[in-house]
Formats: C-alpha cells, sequence, structure tokens
C-alpha cells in the first residue's frame, strides 16, 4: 500500500498536545497508556478519540506526505524500526480509508 | 480526554424573542447585549483557541443583525457555525445569506406533525407553516437543513410523521431532543413531560426506528446509555462542561443554556482560562452520585445522566436525572 493519504475535510479534529504529554509521562512511567486519547475526531455527529501512535499518523497525514514519508518522519521522532512503525501506519490508514476519514491518492513526497 | 477548550459554544446573543413558547428554558431572562466590537473580540478568542463549532441560539438569532457579521467571521476564522431557528423570518432573502456566510447546517425546530400541535406549542398560530417554509427555503439555496424536535407528551406519538415530514422537506437530521424542566419547561413540566417509562418507551421505538428512518436521528439525552445507545467515542454522561460551553449574551459562560450558573466571564478571562479554571465546570466533570446513582450498576455509562435536568429539578449537579427509569436501591446516606 503507497500513496498520499488525504483527510476528509468533513472531519473535523483537534489535537490536544497536553494530552499527548501526558501520555508520554505516563509510558515513561510504565503504565497503561494505549487507551489515551490525544486527538479527536468529530465524524458525522460522532466523536472518536485517537491513541499516540494513531494521532502522530493521523497529523503526518496532511496531504502531501505520503505513507512512505509518513512512516519515516515517525520513526525518526520516536527512534523506532521503520519496518515497525510501517507497519502501525498502513493499519491506521487502512482502518481510517475503510471509516471514511482518510482517502489515498497517487502521488507524495516519496 | 480533558480538551484545552470547548469544541463547541453554544452562543446566545440575545434572548430577544417573537415567539412565547410552553417550554422555553429562557422565556423571561434578559442580560446585557455586547457591542459588535466585543462580540467580535470573543470571535478570535474562540477560533485562537480551536473551538471547532459554533451554534447560534437564543432567543431567535434572525432577530439580531449582528448575527451576520458575528457570524462570518466565526466562519471566516475557520468555526463550523450553526444556528438554530423558529424559522418565523427565514425567508427566500433570509436563507441566501445565511448560504452567503456560509453555515454548515441551520437547525428549524418543528415540535408537532401539524399546526394543531406545533402552533399550541409554540404558542404562535401560523409558526408550523413559516417552520415548513423555512425548510423549503434552506433547501432552495443550499443550505443544510436540520430538524429540532423537542420530545413531550404531545408529540411523542407522533414523532415519526415529524421525522418524515423533516426529511420530505430537506432536513437531512433531525435531532430528537429530551425535555428539560427549565425555565417554563419547569412550570409547564407536570403538562409537558413524559414520566420515566415514557421516556424508555420512546428511546425504545425511537432506536428501532432510526435504522430505517428517512433522516438520520440524533439524541443528546445520556440517559440513552441505559439502554446501551450510547455511540461509539461519546463523551459519557452530559457534555456540557466537557465538551460544550454556553455564552450568555454578555459573554458570561454557562455550563449549557440551561443550567443558568455562572462559570466565568470569556470577554474578560478568555475562553481557555475559564474551561481550566472554572470550579462550576470542574464540578460538572467530577459529579458526585447521590440518591439511587450511587448503587447503580448503569452510573458508569451515564454518569448521572442530564446534569440540566438534575440541576433543575433539585438545584444539585449531582442528582439522579428525574427521567431515569433505572431503579437503583437508593442506599442510606
Amino acid at each position: 500500500m503507497n500513496g498520499v493519504p488525504v483527510r476528509d475535510p468533513a472531519v473535523v479534529w483537534r489535537d490536544e498536545p497536553a494530552q499527548k504529554d501526558a501520555i508520554l509521562r505516563a509510558q515513561a512511567a510504565g503504565e497503561p497508556a494505549d487507551d489515551l486519547g490525544w486527538v479527536l475526531l468529530v465524524v458525522r455527529g460522532e466523536m472518536h478519540e485517537l491513541n499516540l501512535v494513531a494521532g502522530e499518523i493521523w497529523c503526518l497525514c496532511d496531504g502531501v506526505r505520503d505513507l512512505d514519508a509518513v512512516a519515516r518522519e515517525l520513526a525518526r521522532r520516536y527512534d523506532a524500526p521503520l519496518d515497525e512503525i510501517r507497519r502501525d501506519v498502513d493499519a491506521f490508514v487502512a482502518e481510517a480509508v475503510d471509516q471514511g476519514w482518510l482517502r489515498l491518492q497517487s502521488g507524495g513526497t516519496g | 480526554m480533558e480538551l484545552s477548550a470547548p469544541l463547541t459554544v453554544n452562543w446566545t446573543l440575545s434572548y430577544r424573542c417573537n415567539f412565547d413558547c410552553r417550554h422555553c428554558y429562557s422565556r423571561g431572562y434578559s442580560r446585557p447585549e455586547l457591542p459588535l466590537a466585543d462580540l467580535l473580540r470573543i470571535v478570535d478568542d474562540l477560533a485562537s483557541n480551536r473551538v471547532a463549532f459554533v451554534n447560534f441560539g437564543g432567543g431567535e438569532p434572525l432577530l439580531d443583525e449582528r448575527l451576520w457579521p458575528v457570524a462570518r467571521a466565526a466562519a471566516e476564522r475557520g468555526l463550523r457555525v450553526s444556528l438554530n431557528s423558529n424559522g418565523w423570518l427565514l425567508d427566500a432573502d433570509a436563507a441566501r445569506r445565511l448560504a452567503e456566510v456560509p453555515l454548515a447546517s441551520v437547525g428549524i425546530s418543528l415540535d408537532g406533525a401539524d399546526p394543531a400541535v406545533h402552533d399550541r406549542f409554540r404558542s404562535r398560530p401560523g409558526s408550523f407553516g413559516r417552520a415548513v417554509a423555512a425548510l423549503d427555503h434552506l433547501a432552495a439555496a443550499g443550505v443544510p437543513a436540520t430538524v429540532s424536535t423537542v420530545i413531550f407528551r404531545g408529540n411523542v406519538g407522533q414523532y415519526r410523521r415529524i421525522v418524515e415530514l423533516a426529511a420530505a422537506h430537506g432536513a437531512g437530521t433531525v435531532y430528537l431532543h429530551n425535555f428539560k424542566c427549565s425555565g417554563r419547561g419547569k412550570d409547564n413540566r407536570a403538562e409537558l413531560d413524559l414520566d420515566p417509562d415514557g421516556w424508555r418507551a420512546f428511546y425504545e421505538d425511537a432506536l428501532a426506528y432510526r435504522a430505517g428512518a428517512p433522516a438520520t436521528l440524533a439524541f443528546d439525552d445520556p440517559i440513552l446509555a441505559l439502554l446501551g445507545a450510547a455511540g461509539p467515542g461519546a463523551v459519557k454522561g452530559s457534555t456540557c462542561g466537557k465538551l460544550s460551553l454556553h455564552l450568555e449574551p454578555d459573554g458570561v459562560a454557562t455550563p449549557c443554556g440551561f443550567i443558568p450558573v455562572e462559570a466565568g466571564d470569556v470577554l474578560r478571562d478568555g475562553v481557555a482560562t475559564v474551561w481550566a479554571d472554572s470550579p462550576v465546570l470542574r464540578k460538572m466533570r467530577q459529579k458526585t452520585p447521590t440518591g439511587k446513582c450511587r448503587s447503580c450498576a448503569s452510573l458508569d455509562a451515564c454518569l448521572g445522566g442530564c446534569t440540566a435536568r438534575a440541576f433543575a429539578a433539585t438545584g444539585s449537579f449531582d442528582a439522579p436525572d428525574p427521567h431515569c427509569w433505572a431503579p437503583g436501591d437508593d442506599p442510606p446516606a
């Protein structure tokens, strides 16, 4: 899977940096944080919270970066193995496309 | 998730109204109104703090000429702007102006499937016809329309016909609002409000109807958690003070329009400060269950139900929702 993920303009969203910091602090303390959200999406009146990784991917889906570029940037930020991050990116984007939050278009930065 | 600012602001620019509805929470309210420059400062503040939605209510928003520059400023700053109207003044010209703002959606109050029910509830002969005509004007102007219906004893038996009528006139969503026993709603509660079993029966029927309804049905009642009907990602309990905030005409914030308890001055202190620091809002977010809620198995899902109804009925945010049909054990204090 590749292409440029583009957000549906009908999806209203907001990131909450203070909540992201709280998640990072929880992780550093060894506390469970997978279910904690920091990006809020409002889709057709329903709210969805994205956790740390999903929120990062969503924010990087700027309509310019393709999936490779999203994964590279995320791997750089978290000093994580690229192939592992790429699996996370593919899984989230597939789900988001399925939900109608994102669509994939050809092209991008590579 | 605790937000840095409300996601939605429900904004009463004025309490002036051309109707005299029997359930109105705010008829008789009066507060100083801000000059346009101050309203525009508030718009800047909301946009700077990334408030996503602003909905103008009241009062009848279309009576207030300040609506137009304020709505335009909000739309230009990227907010999704909507308003609720009784439709009386919403002619073809008003619909065109709303399209030009642009409004993300306009909600029209429709409380009956026929003039007899709607006009009596709204205490204004001819209001049913004007509301339906307003939907037609919005459709012609290309403005997404919704319908707001307050469920009460007089229309609960015909709500499906209201939905069908709304859809036939272009409304994509029908909000089936729970009755709030605030203001006149409290004065007329014995005549208008359903009892808890009546609410349960209504919601069970509406949830069964929803999948095949000709318009999207939306509910704003946290008590639906009792039926396992909370949507994915929905905030538990009342959204007031957690996702949304109400602004009075003078810039004072309250948790919602139905809870006339001051939470801070947005014009003076800014929305983010009020949102973060208000003891009133903190109390909305951290209710202490009382009465039957304390032993109720559904508390985690509903968080005590609608705080506005509890407050209106008892004066306490923490009291059980008076619409709640869950039995509870009501243990001793």
